[in-house]
This record gives C-alpha cells, sequence and structure tokens, in this order.
C-alpha cells in the first residue's frame, strides 16, 4: 500500500499504468503514474471506485503538514474509499475479485501493547492513507491488507462504502463516550464530523439531539438531517454563558455527553459547562493544541473528557447502520468529480471552500 | 446536625454539660462557644466526637472565609474528618448502639434527586457537608448525625485511622474511578496530604508500581517512607515539562497507565497529560485552578481521559477493611496532635496552615 512509489511508466506494456492524485507541494496536486508495490498472499488488489475528501486531506493540500505530520515529499492523497476487487493474494480466503468492499485506512503493526489490547487506532507504527509519509488511495488502483476491506452489500453504493470512514469517526466517539438510550446528546459543530456524529447518536439511541454552530446553513443542514434542537452560537468566549442557557432551554433536560466536533477552547469551555453533573466530553474535533479552558470546575462536577482518535473495529457497524436503513449517509454527499487533472483541482478547492460543501466525492 | 446553632444553651441544672464548639466567626477568628444540637431524628445518632483532623479546605475557610463557591455567611462550626462514640441512638437505629466507636462520613445528600438514585450521591446539588457553609462542622464535643452515615470501628482501629478515613476516602474514590489494578503503574504529581493517601490508596489497589514528584525534597522522603516506588523532585517551570516527563517515563518499566494530578494547576496536568501513555487516564483530584491552560488536544488525540473527582462515595466500609487489615497505614500521616481548648485550636490552625513538616494535624477531644 504505502509502499508504492512514482513509476517511470515501462512502456510497451498492456497493462495501462496505475495513475494517482499527487501532492507535489502547497495547493499542487498532480495525476502522475503511481507504481504499486508487489500483492503479498494476504492483500488484495482494489480497482478504486469512490474517494471522498476529507477535512484533513485539504490541510495537508493548503499547508503540507496536519496535527504535526509534514508532508516532506510528494505523497498519493485521499483516504476515505471504496472500489472493486481486483486480485486477491494466495492466502486470501473471504473476498474474491469482483467484490465491492470499503477500505479501512490504517494498517497498525499487531504486535505492541495497543494493537494486542484491540485499541490498534493507537499503534505508534500505524500506516494510514495520506498521513505522511504513507501515501493514499486517490488512485486507480492501490494494494490493501485484505482484513480491512469489508465487503458491502448488494443495497449499499460504493460511495455509502467510502463514507464508511468519516462515520466510523461518529460511531467511534458514541461507543467511547457510551451513547445509548439513556443519554441526551449536545454537539457542538455541524461540519462532517458533527453531522456524522450526530447520525451515529441517533443510530445508538440517543433520544434527545441539540447541535449548535456558528453558521446558519450547517444548522439548517443539522436541522434535516434529524437534530432535535439546533443553537446558533459565536465565536466569543464571553458568550458561554449565555449560550449554555439556550442550549440548557433547548435541551430540556440534562446534557449527558457533549461532543466537541471543533475543538477550540471556545467550544470546549462551552461543552464543559453546559454537561450535566456526571456527564462526560468527548473531544472529537482538532481545532487547537493548547486550550484555555475551565477544567477544575467540570472535574469537581465528574464531568469526564474522553478523547478519541481516529476508530477501531467500527466497519462492520458502519455497513449495518447504513445497509438497514438506520443511518442515511447520501445527503452529506453535496458535490461530485472524475478523475481527471482538472477535477481533481477542482475538487479540492471545492471542499476548501466550505460554503455548502460538505462531502465532495470522486467517482472514478 | 446542621440545624444545630450558636444557642445559648439552657443549663439545665442536672449536671448536663453545654455542648461545645469551634466556630469560625470571621477571618482566621475562631472562637469555642455553646453548640446547640438539634433534637434526635428516628434514624439519627447522638456522636462524642473524639478525633478529628484539619483539612486543607478548613485552612481555606479560615483563611478566605470560603473556599470555591462556598462563602462563609454567618458564624459556621468549622472540622469533618472525625470519628467518636456513640451516645444516643434513635429509635429506628437498629445497627448501631450506644458506647459503639464510629467514623463519620460527612456529607448528607438527598437520597430523591438523579444523582442520588443513581448511587452518585457525592455529586447531589443539595448536599449538606460539615463544614461547608452553611452547613456546620464537627470540631464539637457532640454531634448528631445519621446513623447510616456513621461506620463502626474494628475493635483493632483507633479513633484518630477512624477520622482519617475521611481524606483516605478521596484517595480511594479516585483509585476506583481510574480503575487501579495491579496492571496500572501510577503517577501521583503533589506529595501533600491528598498526595500521600492516593499513595496510600493506590499501592492497596494493587498498582505494580507508583512514581510521585513534587517541588520539596521534605515531602518526596515522607513519601518513599510510605511505600512510593520512585520518587522525583520537579519544579514550578514549565519550560522544565519535557525533562521531567523524561525522567518519569524512564522510572517505570512500562509506562504510566494513570496519573493522580492532586494539585491541579497548569504546569502539574500538562506533566500528567504528556507523562500518560496513549490510551491512559488522568485523574484530576486537585482543585486548585478555575481556568487552565493544558495541551488538551494532544492528549485527547492519544485518547487519555480526564477523570474528574469530587470527595467520594461508598468508600467508608473499604476504607475501614484496609485499615482492619493493616493494608493501608495512616498513623505515619498525622504529625500534629492537640486539645480542644481556645489557645490549642489557634495554635492547630496555625500550624496546619503554616504547612512545612504539618501534614496532618489531629485534634484529640
Amino acid at each position: 500500500m504505502g509502499k508504492g512509489g512514482m513509476s517511470r511508466g515501462d512502456a510497451g506494456d498492456e497493462e495501462e499504468e496505475n495513475m494517482a492524485a499527487w501532492l507535489l507541494g502547497i495547493n499542487d496536486l498532480k495525476i502522475q503514474p503511481f507504481k504499486l508495490p508487489p500483492l503479498g498472499p494476504y492483500d488484495v488488489k482494489i480497482t478504486m471506485k469512490a474517494v471522498g475528501i476529507c477535512g484533513s486531506d485539504v490541510h495537508y493540500v493548503k499547508h503540507l503538514s496536519c496535527a504535526g505530520f509534514v508532508v516532506k515529499e510528494p505523497m498519493v492523497i485521499g483516504h476515505e474509499c471504496a472500489g472493486i476487487i481486483d486480485e486477491v493474494g494466495s492466502e486470501v480466503k473471504n473476498l474474491v475479485p469482483g467484490d465491492r468492499v470499503a477500505l479501512e485506512p490504517q494498517i497498525t503493526c499487531w504486535q505492541c501493547d495497543r494493537c494486542k489490547e484491540g485499541r490498534y487506532n493507537l499503534c505508534p507504527d500505524v500506516k494510514f492513507f495520506a498521513t505522511p509519509p504513507v501515501h493514499g488511495s486517490l488512485a486507480n488502483q492501490v494494494v490493501h491488507p485484505a482484513n480491512l476491506c469489508f465487503k458491502l452489500p448488494d443495497n449499499m453504493t460504493l460511495e455509502e462504502g467510502a463514507l464508511c470512514e468519516p462515520l466510523s469517526v461518529g460511531v467511534y466517539a458514541c461507543r467511547r463516550a457510551k451513547v445509548g438510550l439513556y443519554t441526551n446528546v449536545l454537539i457542538m459543530g455541524a461540519g462532517p464530523i458533527g453531522l456524522v456524529t450526530m447520525l451515529a447518536a441517533r443510530a445508538f439511541g440517543a433520544p434527545r439531539i441539540v447541535i449548535v454552530d456558528v453558521d446558519d446553513q450547517r444548522l439548517s443542514v443539522a436541522k434535516n438531517l434529524g437534530a432535535d434542537e439546533i443553537v446558533k452560537v459565536s465565536t466569543s468566549v464571553q458568550d458561554v454563558p449565555e449560550e449554555v442557557e439556550k442550549i440548557t432551554k433547548a435541551m430540556g433536560a440534562r446534557v449527558d455527553v457533549t461532543f466537541d466536533c471543533a475543538g477550540f477552547s471556545k467550544t470546549m469551555s462551552t461543552a464543559l459547562a453546559a454537561t450535566g453533573t456526571g456527564g462526560v466530553v468527548c473531544l472529537v474535533g482538532m481545532g487547537h493544541n493548547e486550550m484555555t479552558i475551565p477544567l477544575t470546575p467540570a472535574a469537581a462536577r465528574e464531568v469526564d473528557v474522553i478523547g478519541v482518535f481516529r476508530y477501531q473495529n467500527t466497519w462492520p457497524l458502519c455497513l449495518e447502520l447504513i445497509s438497514s436503513g438506520k443511518i442515511d449517509v447520501k445527503p452529506l454527499i453535496t458535490h461530485r468529480f472524475g478523475f481527471s487533472q482538472k477535477e481533481v483541482e477542482e475538487a479540492f478547492e471545492t471542499s476548501a471552500r466550505g460554503g455548502t460543501a460538505i462531502k465532495v466525492m470522486f467517482n472514478l | 446536625m446542621a440545624d444545630g446553632g450558636a444557642g445559648i444553651q439552657e443549663s439545665k441544672g442536672d449536671g448536663r454539660e453545654e455542648n461545645m464548639a469551634a466556630w469560625l466567626v470571621g477571618i482566621e477568628n475562631l472562637k469555642i462557644q455553646p453548640y446547640h444540637l438539634p433534637p434526635l431524628g428516628p434514624h439519627d445518632v447522638k456522636v462524642r466526637i473524639k478525633a478529628l483532623g484539619i483539612c486543607g479546605s478548613d485552612i481555606h475557610h479560615f483563611k478566605h472565609m470560603r473556599c470555591a463557591n462556598f462563602i462563609v455567611k454567618k458564624p459556621m462550626v468549622i472540622g469533618h474528618e472525625c470519628a467518636g462514640i456513640i451516645e444516643e441512638v434513635g429509635s429506628e437505629v437498629e445497627y448501631l448502639a450506644v458506647g459503639d466507636r464510629v467514623a463519620l462520613e460527612p456529607g448528607i445528600s438527598c437520597t430523591q434527586c438523579d444523582l442520588c438514585k443513581d448511587g452518585r450521591y457525592n455529586l447531589c446539588r443539595q448536599m449538606k457537608f460539615f463544614g461547608s457553609p452553611p452547613t456546620n462542622g464537627s470540631l464539637a464535643n457532640k454531634v448528631v448525625h445519621p446513623a447510616s452515615l456513621c461506620y463502626k470501628l474494628p475493635d483493632n482501629v483507633s479513633l484518630e485511622e477512624g477520622a482519617m478515613c475521611e481524606p483516605l476516602s478521596v484517595g480511594v474514590h479516585a483509585c476506583r474511578r481510574a480503575n487501579i489494578g495491579p496492571e496500572t503503574s501510577v503517577l501521583i504529581m503533589g506529595a501533600g496530604t491528598i498526595g500521600l493517601v492516593t499513595l496510600l490508596a493506590a499501592h492497596a489497589f494493587g498498582a505494580p508500581r507508583i512514581v510521585i514528584v513534587d517541588v520539596e525534597a521534605r515531602r518526596l522522603s515522607m513519601a518513599k517512607d510510605l511505600g512510593a516506588d520512585e520518587t522525583i523532585q520537579v519544579s514550578t517551570d514549565i519550560q522544565d515539562i519535557s525533562e521531567e516527563v523524561r525522567k518519569i517515563q524512564s522510572a517505570v518499566p512500562s509506562s504510566i497507565d494513570v496519573t493522580f494530578d492532586c494539585v491541579g494547576v497548569n504546569k502539574t496536568m500538562s506533566t500528567a497529560l504528556s507523562a500518560t501513555r496513549s490510551g491512559g487516564k488522568v485523574c484530576l483530584i486537585g482543585l486548585a485552578q478555575t481556568e487552565m491552560t493544558v495541551p488538551l488536544t494532544p492528549a485527547a488525540a492519544r485518547e487519555i481521559d480526564v477523570i474528574g473527582i469530587f470527595r467520594y462515595r461508598n468508600t467508608w466500609p473499604l476504607c475501614i477493611e484496609f485499615l482492619r487489615t493493616g493494608k493501608i497505614d495512616v498513623k505515619p500521616l498525622i504529625t500534629n496532635r492537640f486539645g480542644f481548648s481556645q489557645e490549642e485550636i489557634e495554635e492547630a490552625f496555625k500550624t496546619s496552615a503554616g504547612g512545612g513538616s504539618a501534614i496532618k494535624v489531629m485534634f484529640n477531644l
């Protein structure tokens, strides 16, 4: 997977060259050849059909870095993907060519303490699609371990398969925060992550969900996707007490779990103040590194702060939730592009612009 | 209990002594004055207080007439870490008898709200807690208290040890919330009384390795005597965090699974968040600062959970059991003793507030 590289393009070969979208510099994406590593016995080769753009992908394009990871050499972008199996390794038993699969983007060592206890998302040696120096999957084809490819039920599209990745963030957060029939949920931020968290929370049984954002349009989308109440908030820390009052009123009950899907001092401060005594605040968003927050009053009410990083063991559940109709992710896809130089550039510009764009999807 | 007042107790002329208590009447102003007890309810007991320890929060009330959001607006009896002997039992009290030696859990919760019914009564908003205004405390000859919050002491556990159950409960509750066990290596920030009871509790819960840090060498020496595996002296300078984290991490063969911040300032929390392994827990016990500036996001991105601690719940039976079996020895924490007289209470509070070599200052009544 990540070991593929820029090929020289062996001429005179019947097989067409595998092409990928390479990040070469700031705002500089180029479709170029991508040489795949040989297929291992436990690998599969997948023809990519649907790839979504994530906020982190956009961050890399704009800054060549994201959360401490730095792009030091050309790297294939993209990680939210699904495709069709082209070839299977010799030991692969549960997948065959033609199978439609969603891909979990992280390859971990399976040997360290974190992996052995099932928290493989915390593996220090994780190789994640499009987190440098590992190549991503916005390409014609990739090679990937078979056990990280999940067969799509017939009634699921490949685009829905690609959406399993962002949905996994919401699903995993709900699991860590123990969302269920007893938990009223507050969500800070109605961007893509706030929205998938909301969809997941509802699927987990949350009786009441209030979502807040600074943007009316995003709030309107959230309402259409099932939020019980929406509250418009500001970026000013001075407004926290007033907003907590509005939120409490909108919820009409105790806030049991709050997801901060933005991750700024303001949103965390609001989350800590708004969450009921004995509740949980789950920090999902990674806005700021250092935050100035009223942590002590929250701790003195035994409001715990839970962190989440990506996800683990979520694909089977995501497939079940989508194929059973419990979650409908299709409305999240607002823009579609094909896989050409011009469209790749336009797609990233569209995603970076925000506005009405939620999930920008490539169809290859 | 709390409804007792600074009344002029009618001398009944039957030789019954007037109940006296230590009243906080102003900043750094304690006066032993009469304390009129409420009538004994059917589920109450009357306890003659024999041992009472001074807590940092008592000192805070003493010095500032407030502690966090609790403000002393009228004279209040101070003190809450106590044990004594039952003098009288209410008509419905079944499991306690006159003469029983008991340790007291200071907080009376409402038992009716959602939190109480859920078992998290320490978070009850209507909590009446000894020595938290406006509820009178227990540095008195006698108090009236619900029988269900009085726990009988085994013969081999002294009344002073009974009084120590209260601070020890903070450590025990924290270890429970943080799931301390044979697989959790522990780091403790701060070797004051709370750091030390957390150390004792973590050890009793089976933590295989305990590292404790403090700015003062003397406190670390006491911690070492009480069983810390490693002690590291740290500074108050934020610049030193990386170096200190390095020292802390090399003090354990594996990694730090749980950190208890028994201080609660930016430096200690930031150190805690950096030193703890991914997937671990940081337990915030110390409540020094209100707003904190901490690198929360990198810690959350390593799935470090921050667990809050407020007092304790359902801890007395376990504390008493630890003391009975000798699994925990709290006696070394009692460094100074005083009797119950005007002069001695003033000296006791001065000693406790002065810190230094004083850990737990205990009244013997």
